[in-house]
């Protein structure tokens, strides 16, 4: 490995220029010759009986082309898991933001002067925001036919619990509770529409899953998925949010019925009020330990809230429910979770994807573990860490596993011991660890691998075609950087093609950390087809083996002889020529070795790779106004053989700081089912003010089922986050936070109480 | 109805007819086709739409065109050009301060201003001047540094990299 050219180098984004320069063409900077604006009303309360809705007035707004509501759409229930969805509301509406009508016009202005004219008579229902108020006999029913709000439920078991947890030397029990927050990505959702004389749909959307969400858009709108073609041009930040969306179907329901291209953006109020931010969820656990500090028997409840529909609340509950189980060295484990309905925004995927939220509470129960026992946080962890090449309790086959030497490092920098043993008031260090996966296989159904196109061009260019999605994260560069080695190119010659579902390869998309490593794979089996075409040529041409061809810097030479150099450029031009313009074109796939999980035990292995991460931070407390400044900041990752070592430290930083926003002042406040702060202001994320310095640490395990021993980053980056912030919190104060995010009000209240729990 | 305006914009004079209530970031992105210049919030609160007025910062979406009239404004369009970016654009690109990129105009228009009127501020300063920039994918450390790096002396960071002789 130590031979790699273009691997493990930093570089810039390949597209950072163009964005620097400002020339990058957004999504939302994509004009059309004729293009119409789009606006959704939106339903203003968080419960009621549609009675009647009249367009009659907007319509007749000078200026306006369409109006629409649920009678204009097929009305097939469809939705990326559950059917509970409708483009428009269809009868009643179900949360502050639904979608109730929209509006098509030559220009927003009147876009939005038409939304006031349409007049909707509603009747209030009861409505309940609280997924555990939710549950109880007698709440109002947010979808009729789902008694006690229940949208899925998900049991996994493995040992025996109860013996283990009665055999423990300590067992702690607790609920803890985590907030809704919002992925605040820089620009809106939306996209443009267009549908040609053949009723054939082309829709430009910022999305993360371009061919999922296109089957299913297919359903929603009674075509097929190849009646529908999504271009994805650059768009600005996903975090898990960008997945499939009312906005983009509404869009080409207004193009439909004008015959005009259409675009529908979400104004930032509507995006606050109507994304699918995270899931909020109550959790209990117990959790026992023997006295040495062993970790004998864990049960889990969760209680997240879907929100009025389904996006992907069941899966994230569900990865809630026993993804950290394969952190440690779990026996005996046992998990319910309860995916609900309540009358609020619907909830979805944001980094971390239930991870997250699990993290922060079996974590914080470690320290409360550790502390009982009179053992360092930090040695606990190491005692139950999973190691390389063992198979979890769930059947997850750890290849590398580099956990303890994060957690090693981790408190080396950090100074750990020294800074644990001198307390100071007020001042606080704590340490948290996560594990993640780079794929999940039970979450695309019918694979879950990938696959790529590489084209040579006549002058030796090479085009990547994928069918993932850069947000934003660099997954273009890296999937270039992986190219470009298999080729023995030099990484200005490689160029990613735009995500194109006519062209190119069906992707599952960006999310579960995979983009690397399925992604990666994919277009490094394309990069293999078109190496062993252009070996051909070379070796006819130098009377040798193919399997002897290598490429160096662009110059092909038969291994042992690198004096007798053919230019890539030269092989490139002559393969074209030969075959009368035909370029090379390599295709390729990766099956990764995942087992689907069993249905009833959950037994599998969900992905190919799994990183691990371990997080320090240190804190200091304010007892006069209870603000939490963290002080410094210390997260080492094993995400296998890096990429891009500037990437990944830029992936580190960004997943660090959002991380810290949701620990200490993120939240979407609800109050009388609406929400009270949809804006920037009201809505704190954290500024070049709040960040700290993140002293980040890479330790690089390869993986030999990475890609060059790669393995993602995107979500082990903030996963550990707030329980790292959390339990130095406790060091700081001696205080137990048990509900994100951890205010200045809060901490203020509890310095009052003066006690512990 | 509609107002005459004269704005000068990146050097070049554009007498336009605007809306009265149309904004700043609209005519610039709209009748004028620089989209360089991002909307993030439409409320003055992300910082993304930022453009230089008179050589200030201003958030142009919470700013009327009719503002502007007789104004100088200078977008992202207006700093460096192909083959020749300006430093910050270069610094922000080698020194992986561009992620997503939608935060990167405003971000970049932001830390011109400041060099502008500060040539050599030290980390503190930088993070306040970017105080009211949002970006979401970068943490801001990268983008902290890019500024520095291009401060003329006075931050650590400067000197420690002379230091190191690099």
């Amino acid at each position: 490995m130590s031979d790699l050219q273009v691997m493990g180098k930093s570089y810039p984004q390949i597209d950072a220029m163009e964005k620097a320069m400002g020339k990058t063409t957004f999504v939302s900077d994509l004009v059309l010759p004729n293009m119409l604006y789009g606006r959704i009303l939106r339903s203003p309360f968080p419960h009621a009986k549609i009675l009647n809705i009249n367009t009659a007035k907007a319509r007749a707004l000078p200026g306006v082309k369409a109006v629409v509501t649920y009678n204009d759409t097929p009305g097939i229930p469809f939705g990326p898991r559950t059917e509970d969805w409708t483009i428009f509301a269809k009868d009643k509406v179900r949360f502050f933001g639904d979608e109730v009508a929209a509006v098509a016009a030559i220009d927003e202005d009147t876009a939005e002067e038409a939304l006031d004219l349409i007049q909707v008579e509603y009747e209030e229902l009861p409505f309940v925001t609280d997924p555990v108020e939710a549950l109880k006999p007698g709440a109002p029913l947010v979808h009729e036919d789902r008694p006690n709000n229940i949208a899925a439920e998900f049991r996994i078991e493995a040992g025996d619990v109860d013996e283990a947890l009665s055999k423990s030397d300590f067992v702690y029990e607790d609920r803890y509770q985590t907030n809704q927050v919002y992925q605040a990505y820089l620009e809106p959702m939306g996209g443009i529409a267009d549908v040609d004389i053949s009723g054939r749909v082309t829709l430009w959307a910022g999305t993360q899953i371009p061919n999922m969400s296109r089957m299913t858009y297919a359903k929603a709108l009674g075509l097929a998925p190849d009646d529908i073609r999504i271009i994805v041009p650059d768009y600005g930040g996903g975090f898990g949010g960008k997945f499939e969306t009312n906005v983009h179907l509404i869009a080409i329901v207004l193009a439909q019925k004008t015959g005009r291209p259409v675009r529908v953006f979400n104004t930032r109020y509507d995006d606050f009020i109507a994304g699918n931010p995270r899931v909020p969820m109550y959790i209990d656990i117990k959790i026992g330990a023997t006295e040495e500090g062993l970790l004998t028997g864990k049960e889990v409840k969760v209680i997240g809230a879907a929100g009025a529909r389904v996006v992907y609340a069941q899966a994230i509950v569900s990865t809630a429910c026993y993804r950290v189980d394969s952190l440690y060295r779990f026996k005996n484990v046992r998990a319910t979770g309860y995916t609900v309905y309540t009358n609020t925004v619907p909830t979805g995927c944001f980094r971390g994807f239930g991870n997250a939220q699990m993290t922060f509470v079996l974590e914080s129960a470690l320290d409360t573990i550790a502390e009982a026992l009179s053992i360092d946080p930090a040695e606990l962890r190491k005692k139950n860490a999973i190691g390389p090449n063992e198979t979890s309790v769930h059947g997850w086959e750890i290849k590398s596993c580099a956990l303890r030497e994060c957690i090693s490092k981790a408190t080396e920098a950090a100074n750990w011991a020294e800074k644990r043993k001198k307390r100071k008031k007020f001042k606080g260090i704590g340490i948290a660890c996560c594990n993640h996966v780079s794929g999940n296989r039970p979450f695309a159904r019918e694979f879950d691998g990938g696959s790529g196109i590489v084209r040579i061009g006549r002058d030796g260019r090479v085009l990547v075609f994928h069918g993932e999605s850069d947000m934003g994260q660099g997954q273009k560069t890296a999937f270039a950087q992986i190219v470009a080695e298999r080729l023995g190119v030099p990484l200005e010659m490689v160029h990613v093609a735009q995500v194109d579902t006519d062209i190119s390869p069906f992707g599952c998309g960006s999310f579960a950390s995979r983009g690397t490593v399925m992604g990666g794979h994919g277009v490094l089996a394309a990069a293999e087809d078109a190496f062993r075409q252009l070996a051909e040529i070379v070796a006819a041409k130098l009377e040798a083996n193919p399997d002897d061809v290598v490429c160096r810097d662009g110059k092909f030479f038969i291994k042992g002889s690198p004096d007798t150099a053919i230019p890539f450029k030269d092989v490139a031009d002559q393969a074209a020529t030969l075959r009368h313009g035909a370029p090379i074109v390599g295709v390729g796939f990766y099956d990764p070795p995942t087992v689907l999980p069993d249905p009833e035990t959950k037994y599998g292995n969900i992905s190919p790779v799994y990183p691990f991460a371990c997080h320090i931070a240190e804190v200091e407390v304010d007892p006069d106004n209870g603000v939490v400044e963290v002080t410094n900041y210390v997260a080492a990752h094993d995400s296998g053989k890096v990429v891009n070592p500037m990437a990944i430290e830029g992936q580190i930083d960004g997943g660090v700081l959002q991380g810290m926003g949701w620990a200490l002042m993120e939240n979407m406040v609800v109050k009388d089912g609406r929400l009270v702060n949809p804006d920037f202001l009201d809505y704190l994320v954290p500024t070049a003010m709040d960040a700290p310095r993140v002293n980040k640490i890479l330790v690089e395990p390869i993986d030999p089922n990475g890609p060059y021993g790669a393995k993602g980053i995107g979500e082990p980056a903030l996963n550990p986050v707030t329980a790292a912030i959390g339990n130095a919190i406790y060091d700081a104060t001696g205080i137990r936070m048990k509900e994100l995010p951890i205010t200045p009000e809060k901490i203020l209240a509890r310095l009052k109480e003066g006690r512990k729990e | 109805m509609k107002t005459a305006i004269t704005i000068t914009v990146n050097g070049e004079r554009h007498s336009l007819e605007v809306k009265p209530n149309s904004t700043l970031v609209d005519v610039l992105r709209d009748q004028l086709g620089l989209r360089g210049t991002k909307k993030g919030c439409g409320e003055g609160k992300c910082g993304s739409c930022t453009v230089l007025l008179d050589g200030l910062p201003v958030s142009s979406c919470i700013l009327l065109a009719v503002q502007a009239d007789g104004r100088e404004v200078v977008t992202i369009e207006g700093l460096g050009e192909r083959g020749r970016p300006h430093p910050l654009q270069k610094a922000f690109v080698e020194r992986g301060a561009v992620q997503c990129g939608y935060c990167t105009p405003g971000m970049i228009v932001t830390a011109k201003a400041l060099l502008e009127s500060n040539p050599s501020p030290d980390e503190r300063i930088v993070r306040k001047a970017i105080a009211g920039n949002l970006c979401r994918c970068t943490g801001y450390t990268k983008i902290v540094d890019a500024i520095l790096s291009l401060a003329d002396r006075g931050s650590e960071l400067v000197k420690r990299e002379k230091e190191d002789g690099s």
